[in-house]
């Protein structure tokens, strides 16, 4: 299976990143092929809502960055991990920015779908999306909540499913394991 | 009199649909006899960091934007962990702004906003400040778009909120209902619009295709331009 995770902590050498980099190892050493990006290496430029992407450069951001590197890993993959420790009750700006920037995944155009207006799909197909959060002591159970329900909310817009949602914390191998089950 | 300030999450800027939605509300606060808010717009250097300083002194906070996939901008992320610090200051700080938020969809129905208000209630309690409410309106593009007549009822209730804001300091239930517009569509409506926007002709999808045209790529529309990689 191939794996993309978008790491979103701004901040280098963190128990969180620790994890993270620990979850890459187990996935590979069972046989998956893991991309971890760090975002806060990245040259992103993030969205200014132009919607070249959409009508300048079909399927590609104008803004000549590293944002088309998180598209191309994200939509080959079977697994796209959101990863970042949960800031002021949400996932960080940096994730977010990365988030803004995979809008050239989609099109344009208005379908219905489940009787809600989304986009068209751009591929023929998505990855399943899951989510891995960082709860330090201030991220109580409901920013865990309100968060998971945004990122549902966007896998759906992103024409795949929130399947799974863990905390950084539990054995690695039990993560590790959920994410390629429910993938 | 309480002041109030306007922040502008839009990343385009003081030329938004944000911002267009926020002028009603703004003119609904200032036909109450309140004093002119503050504008800031976060996109804007220096702006940005006036919007942190300001904060805490303001009455009233009010913070707009347009719903980028499913939730706030980076930018408003971005804004908000920049407040980490009024989180703990809060206990002992006697003023505490009263927060109201302004999410504007691409989308019709109000659902598509409603995580991202279930945030936002939640930062007002974070930050120990009174809760004013969250008002949620999908296709925030055609306000710009359509004849002013058509827009008439809507601003009129944009302009009733920010009366409301600025006499309660908490947005009405009833008001904010009828300014959400459509909840959800009804399996009627829904089976309707499905067979509508299968067609070539949807009106909003040709708003699209003449964009596409003026800028000859209407026949790469479709473009697929990371899937060479996908697995067959």
């Amino acid at each position: 299976m191939r794996i993309t995770i978008l790491n979103g902590d701004p901040q280098a050498d963190s128990a969180f990143c620790g994890y993270a980099d620990g979850l890459t190892k187990r996935l590979a050493s069972l046989g998956h092929t893991v991309e971890e990006i760090d975002l806060r290496n990245l040259d992103l430029k993030g969205c200014s809502g132009c919607f070249g992407c959409w009508v300048k450069t079909p399927g590609e951001c104008v803004k000549r960055d590293d944002s088309a590197r998180i598209c191309r890993s994200a939509i080959n993959s079977d697994l796209w991990v959101l990863a970042s420790p949960i800031t002021m009750g949400f996932t960080t700006a940096l994730l977010k920015r990365a988030a803004d920037q995979a809008i050239p995944l989609l099109h344009p155009y208005f379908v219905m779908d489940g009787g809600e207006l989304h986009h068209r799909p751009r591929y023929a197909r998505y990855p399943a999306i899951a989510l891995l959060l960082g709860a330090g002591a201030d991220a109580d159970n409901e920013d865990i909540e309100i968060t998971t329900e945004i990122w549902t909310s966007f896998a759906r817009d992103f024409k795949s499913r929130l399947v799974c949602a863990a905390v950084a914390g539990r054995p690695i191998e039990e993560v590790a394991d959920e994410f390629i089950a429910c993938a | 009199m309480s002041s109030l300030l306007v922040l502008n999450g839009s990343p385009r800027g003081s030329h938004s649909n944000s911002m267009c939605m926020m002028s009603p509300v703004i003119e609904g606060w200032k036909s109450s006899g309140a004093p002119e808010p503050e504008v800031l717009h976060l996109a804007q250097r220096g702006e940005f960091e006036r919007a942190i300083e300001h904060f805490p002194a303001a009455d009233t906070v009010l913070l707009g934007m347009p719903l980028y996939t499913d939730a706030m901008p980076a930018l408003v992320k971005l804004y908000i962990e920049a407040l980490a610090p009024y989180v703990e200051s809060a206990s002992q700080r006697d003023q505490k702004p009263t927060l109201g938020f302004l999410v504007q969809s691409g989308f019709e129905e109000a659902l598509h906003s409603r995580p991202l208000e279930h945030y936002f209630e939640k930062l007002a309690r974070r930050l120990g400040s009174p809760y004013a409410g969250t008002i949620v309106r999908g296709s925030g593009w055609s306000l710009p778009l359509m004849p002013e007549n058509e827009n008439r009822a809507l601003v009129t209730h944009l302009r009733a909120l920010g009366n409301q804001l600025a006499r309660n300091r908490r947005f009405s239930e009833a008001e904010l209902r009828v300014v959400a517009g459509t909840e959800r569509f009804s399996p009627t409506a829904a089976a309707w619009l499905s067979l509508a926007f299968s067609s070539p002709a949807a009106i909003p999808n040709s708003h699209w295709d003449r964009a596409l045209e003026k800028n000859n790529v209407w026949d790469r529309r479709y473009a697929a331009p990371y899937a060479d990689a996908l697995p067959t």
